[in-house]
């Protein structure tokens, strides 16, 4: 792979997710102190993805590990700085965002192609879940662990 | 502290952090913590929470007197973390130091009153997610700026609606049809190839992130309730982006 591939395949959309994670975090209210760590949850959050992706992973399973990583990444920020989980984990999910899927379906919706219409749906449904099943496995995991520390002590 | 300043306080806490984009979760727990560090925890003198998104009602029971009840209901709902993230230090510091009703007012009061970025930066906030979205999703330079520009209309289009406050789902079809229209106008002027990346960029700005989110995490927390009422919510909005979008693109097909 040449360098001038890497670049744009890489690490130009790592940086836009950078971007666009600080101006949700704007939009979100979050302070600027706050702000960077956020961003570098979104950014991580697509080069995971990207590395999945890149090794020729399942997109479904791309996006599953993608949203698990970024609900780590959150959990162990809101441990170590005492802010709530929601404030890195909203900004970090945003860009798996599925947009361009959900605008291919309804293309094709108004198209009028109803087999493609209910395979492209089936597939961004299917993103949606994977993201959804991500948080949700990281999250119970550490409600469990969290939970078996306070019996413990 | 008496069981009527402690209803006070906590149906305050709880109503703001509702309205300022909480977990349910996260709501009960601090009212149930808040309570336990003056001594409401069980037995006689007890608090009972309920909390939904649209409704927050707190029972105090005191010794042998009649239970105290307060109900609020919570109509205007948005998202601002940095006051969520104050209000959870304020209850982690009630149940450290319990402190009188009038420090706590006192507060509760600079929580209400913390700045929020001016209406310039959040302009600009919708126009960098706008153009920066475009470009990921393969967009060009000229496609990212009027992607950029589309989003700043944007901004200025969805904090009139939510002035005149009709549903979540008529909302989102507004905002979403100016979009699509103002796209589609700019490729029909022969500006830019093409209108798709230009309005999926300037769609993420509506896409209900928070909603989404906490959606996920009081389906987690066991709170099935609160989980399917933004659930429905989350999907009420996302339907209105596409049939706002596709009815302005069917539209100008169409002309």
């Amino acid at each position: 792979m040449q360098v001038n591939d890497v670049f744009q395949q890489v690490v130009l959309p790592c940086i836009y997710s950078f971007i666009a994670s600080i101006a949700f975090g704007v939009q979100f209210n979050i302070k600027l102190r706050h702000m960077i760590a956020a961003g570098i949850g979104g950014m991580l959050c697509q080069f995971i993805f990207l590395a999945f992706e890149f090794s020729g992973t399942n997109e479904m399973l791309c996006y599953f590990f993608s949203a698990a990583a970024v609900s780590m990444y959150s959990e162990v920020m809101a441990r170590r700085i005492h802010v709530p989980v929601n404030m890195y984990l909203v900004i970090g999910i945003i860009p798996l965002v599925p947009g361009g899927a959900i605008y291919n379906t309804m293309i094709t919706l108004i198209g009028g192609d109803i087999n493609l219409f209910s395979q492209r749906f089936t597939n961004t449904i299917g993103m949606a879940g994977a993201i959804a099943m991500g948080v949700f496995a990281v999250s119970s995991i550490v409600r469990l662990v969290r939970l078996i520390m306070k019996k413990a002590i | 502290m008496t069981a009527k300043e402690l209803l006070q306080v906590t149906s305050r806490i709880g109503s703001m952090l509702i309205e300022y984009g909480a977990e349910i979760y996260r709501v009960e727990d601090s009212i149930n913590r808040i309570a336990a560090a003056y001594g409401f925890s069980d037995g006689a003198n007890r608090i009972e929470v309920f909390a939904i998104p649209t409704s927050l009602i707190i029972t105090v029971n005191e010794g042998d007197d009649p239970p105290l009840t307060q109900t609020r209901r919570i109509t205007n709902r948005g998202t601002n973390l940095d006051r969520v993230d104050k209000l959870n230090n304020l209850s982690r510091f009630i149940c450290t130091e319990k402190p009188d009703i009038s420090v706590i007012s006192k507060h509760l009061e600079e929580i209400s009153n913390r700045r929020v970025y001016n209406v310039f930066v959040q302009v600009l906030s919708y126009a960098v997610v706008g153009s920066v979205f475009t470009l990921f999703f393969g967009g060009g330079a000229v496609e990212a700026l009027f992607s950029g520009l589309i989003s700043m209309l944007l901004f200025s289009v969805s904090s009139f609606v939510n002035r005149v406050k009709p549903s979540v789902f008529f909302q989102s079809v507004i905002c979403s049809v100016v979009c699509a229209s103002l796209a589609v106008i700019i490729s029909r002027l022969g500006l830019t190839d093409g209108f798709d990346k230009v309005i999926i960029g300037a769609s993420m700005n509506l896409v209900p992130g928070i909603t989404l989110t906490n959606c996920m995490r009081d389906f987690i927390a066991g709170d099935f309730l609160a989980g399917l009422y933004t659930l429905i919510e989350a999907l009420l909005v996302a339907a209105g982006m596409a049939i706002g979008a596709a009815s302005a693109i069917a539209l100008f097909t169409m002309l």
